[in-house]
């Protein structure tokens, strides 16, 4: 094996904890039965690193399936690095065949065409989502396994997500997904957060939405406590109203987990107090960012807590509405202060 | 506009009703269990709220309020502000014996200082009393309630000894001394 192969499977044994690594191998299932239950796996990493390069040289194995173990080492976590979504846009018409072998087989041809050294592994998840690892090279230089894009698309869907594409790489990936795709051109998402489950859940709508319903309201998790017949609330109709529109607004718990949100203004200073920042006729440019261990969630207990006032600024529902969390506001003519819209790149 | 009036309704037997009003909405709830479970002698009604005025819808259903306590959260800004406009909305009655403030956070940096120091100053200004309570732990909620009840004891006329309301406000109210008053 070459120092590539085991630099690379050197860096996947140490990141796992030891009790998950058993489960990891079993399921690349590329060593023997007995190769696997004479590892110890209460030794010291590097002693089960070395234990495991070495069964690997005894089968034979080479850098093509240590890749496998990393591609499956990711997609069993893949809530790592940060992930950015791409929306395909003018679907063409799709032929009645249109399967993931197709896509596949037009992705790898698109790409090998355009450079002649790179490394691409496609696997199909249940779920109908393909993944794709890359390992780029360029005309001269053998492809860098230290480094691979994971691409995961959803079939059906027109949106793929991203994680580790440098920029120079950008121009090949994009026309490969697509043609393969059958789609007329793709733009970027504004979406980027470090879990590939919130990437998918939010804009896929896969979380559970509530909508406006004039006659039954969802039933809150409120603690049990104030159940006691003796207790009454006073506000108690106002209390469910702010619940149910927290909920239209950012979905029922448990809800994607996004970290950030962003908003770039491009608009100018309204106030009153400051002459040289009111009289300027650029924009006055500032960035807001929001940032939580689960965005959604606060956004969500602020108004039901009525900490925020509602109903609920269209500024914010645009992160469940649109799926995204990067907005630019821009001024739009009179009397409207702010609008979001959507940036080209 | 309508006032929040102490006798207006007619008492129920052996009961007492206690008013929390607090803004932040966390605290009434767990002093409303701890008060409901440690009084044993007589039945003890809670409702919780966030503001005065209180709904128009519920004033059929209310029971006539013994207590109201005003629960102050001194590290928030909005808290205070939330109280000194909730009580244009109680008549002058209620002011003999009948609210009290209750504070939270008291010992927690030094804005609170100040706003304690504001509590205690419309506290004096309203004839009642201010306590101040810890509200972390269970066994802080647990005092606080014990304290609270034996005002609403008081309050409702459940005092074996002949204690008015008035008369206890009298004594309990906070004053304020003349180097805060300097200030």
């Amino acid at each position: 094996m070459d120092t590539q192969a085991t630099s690379v499977l050197n860096r996947i044994i140490r990141r796992i904890p030891n009790k998950n690594i058993e489960n990891l191998l079993k399921k690349w299932s590329c060593l023997s039965a007995d190769q696997l239950r004479a590892l110890d796996y209460t030794r010291p990493k590097w002693m089960i690193v070395e234990h495991v390069i070495s069964f690997c040289e005894e089968n034979r194995l080479n850098l093509k399936h240590i890749t496998t173990l990393e591609m499956i080492y990711h997609i069993e976590n893949p809530d790592q690095g940060t992930w950015h979504a791409c929306q395909l846009a003018e679907a063409q018409g799709k032929s009645v065949l249109f399967t993931h072998f197709i896509f596949k087989e037009q992705f790898k041809a698109h790409l090998h065409g355009v450079i002649r050294h790179i490394s691409i592994k496609m696997k199909k998840h249940e779920d109908e989502a393909i993944w794709i690892r890359i390992a780029w090279g360029d005309n001269f230089s053998k492809p860098n396994h230290l480094k691979p894009t994971y691409v995961v698309h959803h079939l059906h869907t027109s949106y793929v997500f991203i994680s580790n594409l440098m920029a120079k790489h950008k121009i090949f990936l994009c026309p490969a997904l697509v043609i393969a795709t059958k789609h007329g051109s793709i733009k970027d998402g504004h979406l980027s957060t470090r879990s590939l489950t919130a990437m998918r859940d939010l804009p896929l709508r896969r979380y559970q939405q509530v909508f406006p319903n004039a006659h039954s309201r969802i039933p809150q998790e409120r603690n049990t406590l104030s159940s006691h017949p003796c207790i009454g609330k006073e506000h108690g109709d106002h209390e469910e109203m702010r619940h149910q529109m927290s909920c239209e607004a950012f979905g029922h718990s448990p809800s994607p987990k996004l970290e950030t949100a962003v908003y770039s203004l491009e608009t100018r200073y309204r106030g009153k107090g400051n002459q040289t920042l009111s009289d300027r006729k650029e924009f006055f440019r500032g960035v807001v960012r929001f940032s939580s261990s689960s965005l959604l969630d606060s956004l969500r207990h602020c108004v039901a807590s009525g900490m925020a006032e509602g109903p609920v600024t269209p500024l914010l529902s645009a992160i469940t509405q649109r799926g995204r969390n990067y907005f630019v506001i821009t001024d739009k003519g009179p009397g409207v202060s702010s609008q979001a819209s959507a940036q080209r790149p | 506009m309508a006032l929040l009036t102490p006798y207006s309704k007619v008492p129920e037997l052996n009961t007492a009703t206690v008013l929390l009003v607090e803004n932040e909405e966390e605290l009434q709830s767990k002093l409303a269990n701890a008060l409901v479970q440690y009084e044993k002698d007589f039945n003890v009604n809670v409702r919780l709220a966030r503001k005065l005025p209180l709904p128009v819808e519920n004033k059929e259903t209310r029971p006539r309020i013994d207590l109201i306590v005003f629960l102050v959260n001194l590290l928030s800004e909005r808290s205070l502000q939330s109280v000194e406009s909730s009580l244009a909305h109680l008549h002058s009655d209620c002011f003999l014996g009948k609210v009290c403030f209750l504070v939270t956070d008291a010992r927690c940096g030094s804005h609170t200082q100040e706003r304690l120091v504001s509590v205690r100053k419309l506290a004096a200004a309203h004839q009642c009393p201010v306590l101040c309570a810890e509200h972390r732990t269970v066994d802080g909620v647990n005092a606080a309630a014990v304290r609270l009840l034996n005002i609403l004891k008081v309050s409702a006329g459940m005092s074996p000894i002949a204690t008015t309301a008035l008369y206890l406000s009298s004594l309990t109210r906070c004053s304020v001394t003349s180097d805060l008053e300097e200030d």
